[in-house]
């Protein structure tokens, strides 16, 4: 173990902000790097969320200036909450915990890891450039030949920004796989690996083996816009339908690349705040890999109004299976957490608002999966509210759960405890209020993407809205409570949760080789309860905080 | 510290009440989910939409009971199992419980088989093709839905044929006309982009797919049963939605469903009324250029102050007349509104990109066949639109059908082909239906 180097409770010496706008090798920097261009990116596609949200409020067109500026606006708030903010917001979190949790001293290709981050800086301007000349409003799907015959210059650029960001994701998953496989330490087995560690390499193994489908759809996409091939053109030969099943042979793995790192802090952030071992560790590692495995093919339940109709049935089926992994870790954390002693902090508030909200998503999933239902309810405000549960109420309460968990380690400052909770109040009905009531106008028959809808649903949208930007108000309270923190957080100390990860086994923030000597993890990442648990507390504290009094 | 493992879940009785009120609670709150179900659905208007809904009710049950499930013990856990004051212990080290793990994977998978059967069921149920589809008069009628940004046009090929031995095609724009217990089946097909053909009512969508117009287009299909639904005032009207997203005007692309209260009823206020405007258009051209542009989706593009038309895509028609005589140097106003409706090609007005659809004799599209005389009158009707109109209106009968011959090389028949025989034809029509 490192020697004790700060007796006193002072805060460790962390890297000047310039640090942070400069090329890095460091796991550390870029993972800053990765969160605070992220987080940058989530206030625009908030900020533009909140103009849908306001065009919605009347049935009629009036704040935008036509159906196409309503269109380009919730292109780009898809393009950019999904491969600027979430996917992005994990590399965040995966680049600067994983090699921590592996005792590792940074990823194995550092030089790599630094290209894939700044890759997204030139990737967002290429996309954000696209909105301001004759914008992409095909949606973020961008089926053809809405987005190939009869849209513009704004299109070719989205292809060409999200090419660049999938390059990105594919380099960065391959450090993960690579990292997470060889730099363990030897005493680290797979089966003691952290499960943040085990979420992360089967998201990267997703993204590796899905993201180069996006390339090639995207390639025949630039293709047909550019070179007059006619791979989506009818006239030319070609099928709308291709589009769709390479674009979703990506895209709905994708869903799992925005949501298992998600499910991996869960389990990190229940099992410490409840001091309790995760309940059936292995079931919870190898259903990622089961989600990882089975989310390959269920991508044509995307398209079961396009879709022959015959080829919907064993969609359907797969589709329905995809529940059981995901319900074996929904029953693993309440196995974790019951019989626990829970710790209210805003970390595991996030962590609990998690569970309540997904499986609303998960619910909603299996009845979008049965192939009848979905019919009725297809490309309808339900799928909106359906994939928002999934992807704000799952992977966007997991990214607070983390930030609230992680935020000591990265910064060495304690958040406050007191608006974390009331952010989290803020963010949890505010949320529900927003996209619970969608469920209803979807059923009752608003379809999605419409700037104009009938009168009988103002009512609904009013309360939607209204909701929203109470949703949107409440990003500012953490924002406000992280530039606090930073500068006026209490000292942290290494272990502040008392947890047995190996990343908080140095001081907060870890210097720039995380640890002074190899770590020897201590045997069970999650073995809260018992007497060799505490010594081996009491030893990391005293190592690094030297007093013994806890938080 | 103690080993917890063993005595790890106690059972204790106030346990016991907890999961007493918990399974109480799960079961009256799932069937309080289920009296929400007909309130978050449309009317069941189709057979169709009853067995959809049932299928719902059930993926309520088992949603009710996941959810009360999970949140009630996540609830649980919260009052529970919280740490009080400035407790420091850890839990018990409890790692998990085999049986347990296999029984929440098992009995997940075996509710996912169950739902897949009966959705199964359903979905065999629903699509299968019926037996005696658009019956009308005992005979099975082609109907055609077309879309186009951003309208639907259907088509109704009766299968008659006028005097001249033209099929008759009833075009009724952007409304369905049905009856309770027609097994309606409608041929779909897309002039331009994806769009999706949905009837919330019905319980039904299906996409509109871009095929090749030279290989007959990618034709879709979609199929329901209206029934009659209690309460409602027949001829009911139920609205259609395009649920993909086609462009700027994607949220207006709206139509409607009429459902007659039986076939005579049908045939009486649709059907046959339809077939003797066809076979007896007004003699005045005005007036029947009035009724055919309404045959088509000029709508959706075009404003029109004169049908209340307000789409904002292509240019206003308001005072086409007093301006289509000045557009391009040499052409007519009767011949620049001809070119611009079959050869919309030819001109675009300054500010508008979109390229116009095709109209014309012999376009792929059924549902933008115009003919010389429907040409005609529209024009005729277009040279009306403004203040001091650019057109020869004295001399229309004349003018219009020379710009027609000038710019196309067709002859019009400015009779619209009417003759005894037509009218005769359709007073026979009418008598069937009585």
């Amino acid at each position: 173990m490192a020697p004790a180097e700060n007796h006193e409770a002072a805060a460790v010496a962390r890297p000047a902000l310039s640090d942070y706008l400069r090329w890095s090798v460091d796991h550390k920097i870029i993972g800053v790097q990765y969160g605070v261009a992220a987080f940058l990116f989530f206030i625009v596609g908030g900020a533009m969320a909140m103009l849908i949200r306001l065009e919605l409020w009347t049935p009629a067109l009036d704040l935008m200036v036509s159906g196409s500026a309503y269109n380009s606006l919730f292109t780009m708030h898809g393009t950019i909450m999904i491969f600027l903010f979430i996917i992005p917001m994990w590399a965040a979190f995966g680049n600067f915990v994983v090699p921590l949790q592996l005792g590792a001293k940074d990823m194995a290709f550092p030089w790599l890891n630094a290209f894939a981050f700044w890759l997204i800086p030139p990737a967002a301007v290429v996309v954000l450039l696209g909105y301001f000349v004759n914008p992409a409003e095909a949606g973020w799907t961008a089926y053809p030949p809405l987005s190939t015959l009869f849209s513009g210059d704004g299109q070719t650029l989205w292809a060409l920004g999200a090419h660049l960001l999938g390059i990105s994701s594919i380099m960065g998953s391959i450090n993960f796989i690579v990292t997470i496989l060889n730099m363990r330490p030897p005493q680290m087995t797979l089966w003691r690996m952290p499960l943040l560690c085990w979420a992360v390499l089967a998201t990267s193994i997703i993204a590796v083996m899905a993201t180069p489908f996006l390339a090639g759809a995207l390639t025949l996409l630039l293709l047909d816009r550019v070179a007059g091939t006619t791979f989506f053109d009818a006239a030319g030969g070609g099928d709308v339908l291709l589009w769709q099943n390479i674009f979703w042979f990506y895209s709905h793995p994708a869903v799992y690349i925005m949501v298992l790192p998600g499910m991996g802090v869960l389990s990190e952030v229940l099992s410490v705040h409840s001091r309790k071992p995760v309940f059936g560790y292995r079931m919870v590692g190898l259903s990622s890999m089961g989600i990882a495995f089975v989310g390959f093919t269920v991508w044509a339940h995307h398209m079961f109004t396009s879709l022959q109709p015959e080829l919907r049935i064993p969609f359907m089926i797969t589709t329905m299976i995809i529940a059981v992994p995901t319900g074996i870790k929904m029953f693993s954390w309440l196995g974790t957490i019951w019989g626990g002693k829970i710790r209210f902090t805003s970390a595991m508030l996030f962590a609990l608002g998690f569970m309540s909200m997904f499986v609303i998503g998960g619910i909603t999933g299996v009845m979008l999966a049965a192939l009848p239902f979905d019919i009725h309810v297809h490309d309808t405000y339900f799928v909106v509210s359906h994939f928002h549960f999934v992807l704000f109420g799952g992977s966007v309460f997991a990214i607070y759960a983390a930030l609230y968990h992680w935020f000591p380690k990265i910064t060495g400052r304690m958040m406050n405890e007191r608006l974390g909770k009331i952010h989290f109040l803020f963010t949890y009905f505010g949320f529900l209020f927003t996209f619970f009531p969608m469920h209803i106008v979807g059923m009752l028959g608003m379809p999605r993407r419409v700037a104009v809808y009938v009168p009988e649903f103002q009512l609904w949208n009013q309360v939607i809205s209204f909701s929203a930007f109470v949703l949107g108000f409440s990003t500012f309270i953490v924002i406000y409570n992280v530039i606090r923190s930073y500068y006026r957080g209490p000292i942290a100390g290494a272990n502040p949760w008392r947890a047995l990860t190996l990343e908080w086994a140095t001081t907060s923030p870890p210097p720039p080789t995380n640890f002074d000597d190899d770590p020897i993890p201590y045997e069970d990442p999650y073995g809260y309860g018992t007497e060799a648990a505490a010594v081996y507390l009491a030893v990391v504290e005293r190592a690094f905080d030297g007093d013994s009094s806890g938080r | 510290m103690e080993d917890n493992r063993r005595n790890f879940p106690s059972i204790s009785p106030a346990a016991v009440v907890v999961a007493a009120v918990f399974l109480l609670v799960s079961a009256l709150g799932t069937y309080w989910f289920t009296t929400f179900v007909p309130l978050v659905l449309p009317a069941q208007a189709s057979a169709e939409s009853k067995s959809v809904d049932e299928l719902f009710t059930i993926l309520v049950i088992i949603g009710g009971v996941v959810f009360f499930l999970i949140q009630g013990m996540l609830l649980i856990s919260v009052l529970f199992f919280r740490a009080r004051g400035e407790e420091r212990n850890d839990g018990p080290t409890y790692h998990g419980n085999p049986l347990l793990e296999i029984v929440w994977t098992i009995i997940p998978a075996m509710v996912v088989v169950f739902l897949a059967v009966i959705s199964f069921n359903v979905w065999t149920q629903n699509s299968e093709p019926k037996a005696a589809v658009n019956h009308v008069n005992g005979e099975e009628i082609a109907i055609e839905v077309s879309g186009a940004r951003y309208a639907w046009t259907h088509t109704y090929a009766t299968g008659r044929l006028s005097p001249d031995g033209v099929p008759i095609v009833i075009n009724s724009g952007d409304t369905l006309h049905t009856y309770i217990g027609q097994n309606v089946e409608l041929i779909l097909q897309t002039q331009d982009v994806i769009h999706s053909y949905w009837v919330p009512a019905m319980r039904v969508k299906q996409d509109l797919l871009p095929g090749n117009p030279a290989t007959g287009g990618r034709p879709t299909e979609i199929r329901f049963t209206p029934v009659r639904v209690e309460g409602e005032l027949y001829p009911a009207t139920y609205p259609i939605v395009c649920a993909e997203l086609c462009g700027d005007g994607h949220g207006r692309m709206r139509g409607t469903v009429v459902v007659h209260e039986n076939e005579s009823q049908f045939l009486e206020a649709f059907y046959e009324p339809a077939i003797y405007a066809i076979l007896n258009p007004p003699a005045d051209p005005v007036l029947r250029g009035e009724i055919e542009i309404q045959r088509y989706i000029c709508n959706s593009c075009h404003t029109l102050d004169s049908l209340e038309w307000s789409s904002r895509t292509g240019p206003s028609l308001n005072g086409i007349a007093d301006r289509a005589g000045e557009r391009v140097a040499g052409q007519s106003a009767e011949e620049y509104i001809a070119l611009s409706i079959w050869n919309s090609g030819a001109f675009r007005v300054p500010g508008y990109n979109e390229q116009m659809a095709a109209f014309g004799p012999d376009v792929m599209e059924s549902a933008n066949i115009m003919s010389p005389e429907q040409l005609y009158a529209i024009v005729a009707y277009l040279c009306t639109q403004g203040e001091q109109s650019d057109c020869d209106q004295e001399n229309a009968s004349s003018a219009i059908p020379e710009a027609i011959e000038t710019v196309f090389g067709m002859q019009v028949d400015i009779n619209f082909g009417q003759g005894d025989a037509a009218a005769d034809s359709a007073d026979e029509a009418g008598g069937e239906s009585e």
